[in-house]
């Protein structure tokens, strides 16, 4: 693998690496969908970094994402008492779990400096339907994800996720995008 | 010139919603409210007409407005409003609908920019809203279009108090100082602990939330009933403890004009050491606090029995709390949150972390991550706050419930064995009360809403003069 300064020129990844990350995805999830959270725990590294930084109506566009601002800026710690909370069952905005469903699309691959860790891009669109509300919300984003490719597989290294929304329309950040 | 507004009262010729306003009176006096004020179009028109163009709104904190050009777009009510700092340092909160056909000269929320330049037909308005071109002018108007007649429209007045920016669009309001009173009063004891009080520690998040504005400010007023029971979950993963006891060492502090706080007697349920909402207890801030500008009772309630969440009428809030976290030491954290009116039922959380002028960067992040952990989109405690919102307009709209007149139960103190009498020793300024039992708070935020919506707020003082739409 070569390195690139760019992740946006893409010199994407071999054939089986992409595979790999691909499946990754898909399989975190439908862990997550599946209100398997203790699970996905499990492919988070420890050395975690789960970030969605503020965006907002500016010009010029480049301006619009502020990755000195944030609505959530977790580490391993914070993901792990997130989870907690929820098995307590009384963290009401989600007792009963939200239905959802994530669709990760347009997954991009590619190396970074270190052997074992590539860059992956993805979109997603979760739909979630909360308790007993008759409507439901869709939460889009993209999403710059670092993986390490372990021994023991793909772990999530670094995840930032970009809202499309300036304000958001779904009551909360109570899933995991 | 605005009319002084007469008490507005059913008569025969009363429409249906100065009756309503009429039965919220009489059930208040039994400490009943009507459901369907939460959830109704005519209510909620009127609350635009009656309230949100004729009070002070807070529209920005100076923190945001650093430099000349800096511009935030806000909400007065439903009206989308610049804040502009323009190249004489004052600041302005002009209308951000074009004066030809109204097309919004501003589309983006936050930038720098000397002029602002309408997409439709391209009329140029100056940072501080004055008109300053309009294209191919001698061929379309053979001369200058007068400034002074077609310039962005200004909001009546503008005030800062502690760099929060306050604009009302009516100029029959008090002084913002007068208006404030005691909450005034509170804000000082809150940011100017140090030199340089506090700043925004980024923009604002925003966010959909199913519930009226009021019930986010009745919450905020000081609910703290509800903590044992909606957030027990964070005691069950050790963020907090004692949550059962905190209407006992709760502490209200209720001011003119509908503001309203409630704070904990920290000192007294944790240790002397607790002092300053918990500052005390973590290194790098009390070092860098001087209370030498408070008066005596601010400086014991800001040590022993300060305000941990508190509303400005009509819609700016404010929580300040200590945290642990789950990767490294504790905080306190302090949010200011503006609840903007969307609709019936439903509004648009604004929410701003703040950080002290004196922290560095690192310690600066740390307590806007930890302050995001714990009361925003994402918060621990927030995200349960504003789901269970939903239900209180939910059951306003209800057919059934409108045929049963449902009223909401405020009657908490009538029969409780707790001392709620206001407390007779207390120095500063409106009402205190050493408990949080008793649901007062949340009437002295409704009252005020109820005297507004009936037009008996007091008008301004003869004499006193405002400035014009911008503030030097
Ligand atoms: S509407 Fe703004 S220039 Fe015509
Ligand atoms: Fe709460």
């Amino acid at each position: 693998m070569t390195a690139t300064a760019d992740p946006g020129t893409t010199s994407a990844v071999d054939a089986s690496t992409y595979t790999v990350v691909v499946q990754f995805l898909a399989h975190e999830a439908r862990l997550l969908d599946e209100g398997r959270e203790g699970e996905w725990l499990e492919l988070l590294e420890d050395d975690l970094l789960y970030t969605v930084p503020s965006r907002q109506s500016t010009e010029p566009r480049s301006d619009e994402v502020n990755r000195a601002a944030w609505r959530i800026r977790d580490t391993k710690a914070h993901v792990r008492t997130r989870i907690a909370r929820q098995n307590t069952g009384r963290a009401y905005s989600e007792v009963p779990p939200s239905r959802t469903l994530r669709l990760v699309g347009s997954v991009e691959v590619v190396p970074t400096s270190e052997t074992d860790v590539v860059a992956a891009h993805s979109s997603l669109l979760l739909y979630r339907q909360r308790g007993i509300d008759v409507h439901f919300d869709l939460i889009p984003c993209r999403r710059n994800d670092r993986i390490r490719l372990t021994a023991a597989g793909p772990r999530l290294l670094a995840r930032e996720v970009i809202l499309t929304e300036t304000s958001l329309k779904t009551a909360n950040l109570g899933v995991f995008l | 010139m605005t009319i002084p507004s007469e008490p507005r009262s059913a008569s025969a010729f009363s429409t249906p919603l100065d009756v309503l306003l009429d039965r919220v009176e009489k059930d208040m006096q039994d400490d009943l409210v009507p459901a369907e004020i939460f959830h109704s179009e005519e209510v909620f028109r009127a609350e635009m007409e009656r309230i949100f163009t004729n009070t002070w709104v807070f529209v920005a904190h100076e923190s945001e407005l650093p430099k000349a050009g800096d511009f935030v777009q806000r909400k007065i009510g439903l009206d989308p409003v610049i804040v502009s700092r323009d190249g004489k340092g004052g600041i302005n909160v002009l209308s951000n609908y074009c004066r030809h056909r109204g097309t919004q000269v501003c589309q983006t929320d936050a930038g720098n920019s000397r002029f602002f330049t309408c997409p439709y037909h391209g009329w140029t308005y100056a940072n501080d809203g004055t008109l300053v071109g309009t294209p191919l002018m001698h061929r379309a108007y053979g001369e200058r279009v007068d400034p002074d007649l077609w310039s962005l429209k200004r909001a009546a007045t503008v005030e800062s108090r502690n760099g929060f920016v306050f604009a009302s669009l009516s100029e029959d309001v008090p002084p913002l100082e007068e208006w404030l009173g005691g909450a005034g009063w509170m804000l000082d004891l809150i940011t100017n602990l140090a030199p340089g009080g506090m700043r925004v520690a980024g923009p604002p998040e925003r966010y959909t939330v199913n519930g009226d504005w009021k019930t986010a400010g009745e919450n905020f007023a000081g609910d703290v009933y509800h903590l044992p029971t909606l957030h027990k979950s964070i005691e069950d993963v050790e963020l907090i403890e004692g949550l059962q006891g905190t209407c006992e060492i709760g502490r209200t502090y209720e001011f003119e004009n509908g503001h309203t706080f409630i704070g904990h007697a920290w000192t007294e349920a944790i240790g002397p050491f607790f002092t300053h909402w918990g500052y005390g207890a973590i290194p790098g801030y009390v070092e860098n606090f001087d209370l030498s500008g408070l008066d005596e009772t601010q400086r014991f309630v800001a040590e022993h029995e300060p305000p941990t969440v508190g509303t400005i009428f009509p819609n700016l809030s404010f929580i300040r709390i200590f945290s642990p976290l789950p990767d490294g030491p504790p905080g306190v954290f302090t949010s200011f949150r503006q609840w903007q009116p969307v609709a019936p039922g439903k509004l648009e959380l604004w929410n701003w972390q703040f950080v002290w002028d004196f922290q560095d960067e690192e310690s600066a992040q740390r307590d806007y991550v930890g302050g995001q952990y714990c009361f925003g989109s994402a918060g621990v405690y927030e995200q349960d706050d504003t789901v269970a919102w939903e239900g209180v307009q939910r059951a306003a709209a209800s057919p059934w419930m409108r045929k049963e007149g449902m009223k909401f139960n405020y009657q908490q103190g009538q029969n409780s064995p707790v001392d709620q009498a206001p407390d007779p020793d207390w120095q500063g300024p409106g009402v205190h009360r050493k408990t949080g039992y008793g649901e007062h708070v949340q009437f002295n935020f409704l009252r005020q809403w109820l005297r507004t919506m009936k037009g008996q707020t007091t008008p301004r003082t003869a004499g006193t003069s405002t400035t014009d739409g911008g503030m030097a």
